[in-house]
């Protein structure tokens, strides 16, 4: 199964996290027809609201008019590619990774969003190309 | 999210459900801390209700088990279900919170 979805900036509602209903929507709708186990669903939707949010909330967004999302979803391997127009940002190399085998007292708050997407995805894949950002990933239920 | 607790003795038990995400983080968090009162020692979160969260929301979990570790109270959660567990175990929540099956267990602790 097969679906996209068009995000424009700024959002056309109100609030940048305005958009995960719709993402949640989309990926509930896969979820049923592909009938994914409960952990792709999960990684899934936690990894869409970390590009997308990331996208939508970090760094220079002073370009940024679209951020597009193709989603194809065959045997339980969900694979996503996300691009957009804002200005250069590779995640898998731009953003810090926490440490997370400190102990409670030491471990940072920020960075998990970006470690849990480099975790979770697979074949990940950026380039920047036509002043766009690409990215590509794999998502498997385990 | 809906959040209920109870009370007994030191232990306070919070339950929590619905969708912790990007949106709703902050008022998570503003609703945990209003629960705790000084007197409770023991916080046991029961999070079996809970159908997503993302890295907004381990990072409020993070907060509260943190302040809690300072003031010498015992933080656990319980619970989970397969697909929040999941998350747990990636991030390795689950090598620095404590967490138990039910909330029979985490008060046998």
């Amino acid at each position: 199964m097969q679906r996209t979805l068009h995000l424009s900036h700024p959002p056309e509602q109100g609030h940048p996290s305005d958009v995960l209903p719709l993402i949640e929507d989309i990926l509930n709708e896969m979820a049923e027809a592909d009938d994914w186990p409960v952990t792709l669903t999960m990684r899934a939707n936690l990894i869409l609201e970390e590009l997308v949010l990331n996208t939508l909330t970090h760094g220079d967004t002073s370009g940024l008019t679209v951020i597009d999302l193709e989603l194809e979803s065959e045997n339980h391997a969900l694979t996503i590619r996300l691009s957009d127009d804002g200005s250069a940002f590779n995640p898998l190399t731009d953003a810090p990774v926490p440490d997370v085998s400190l102990p409670l007292a030491d471990r940072p708050i920020g960075g998990l969003g970006v470690y849990l997407v480099k975790t979770m995805g697979e074949e990940l894949e950026y380039r920047r190309e036509n002043d766009r950002n690409h990215l590509k990933l794999v998502v498997h239920p385990e | 999210m809906e959040f209920s607790h109870d009370r007994s003795g030191d232990t306070l038990v919070v339950t929590a459900s619905g969708r912790v995400d990007g949106s709703n983080a902050s008022d998570f968090l503003e609703s945990l801390q209003g629960m705790f009162d000084p007197g409770d020692q023991r916080i046991i979160l029961d999070l079996g209700g809970l159908e997503y969260i993302s890295s907004a929301g381990l990072r409020v979990l993070l907060m509260a088990a943190q302040n809690l570790d300072r003031q010498s109270k015992s933080f656990s959660i319980c619970s989970l279900t397969e697909a929040v567990g999941d998350v747990f175990r990636i991030s390795g929540f689950d090598q620095i919170i404590n967490v138990f099956p039910s909330v029979e267990a985490a008060k046998q602790g």
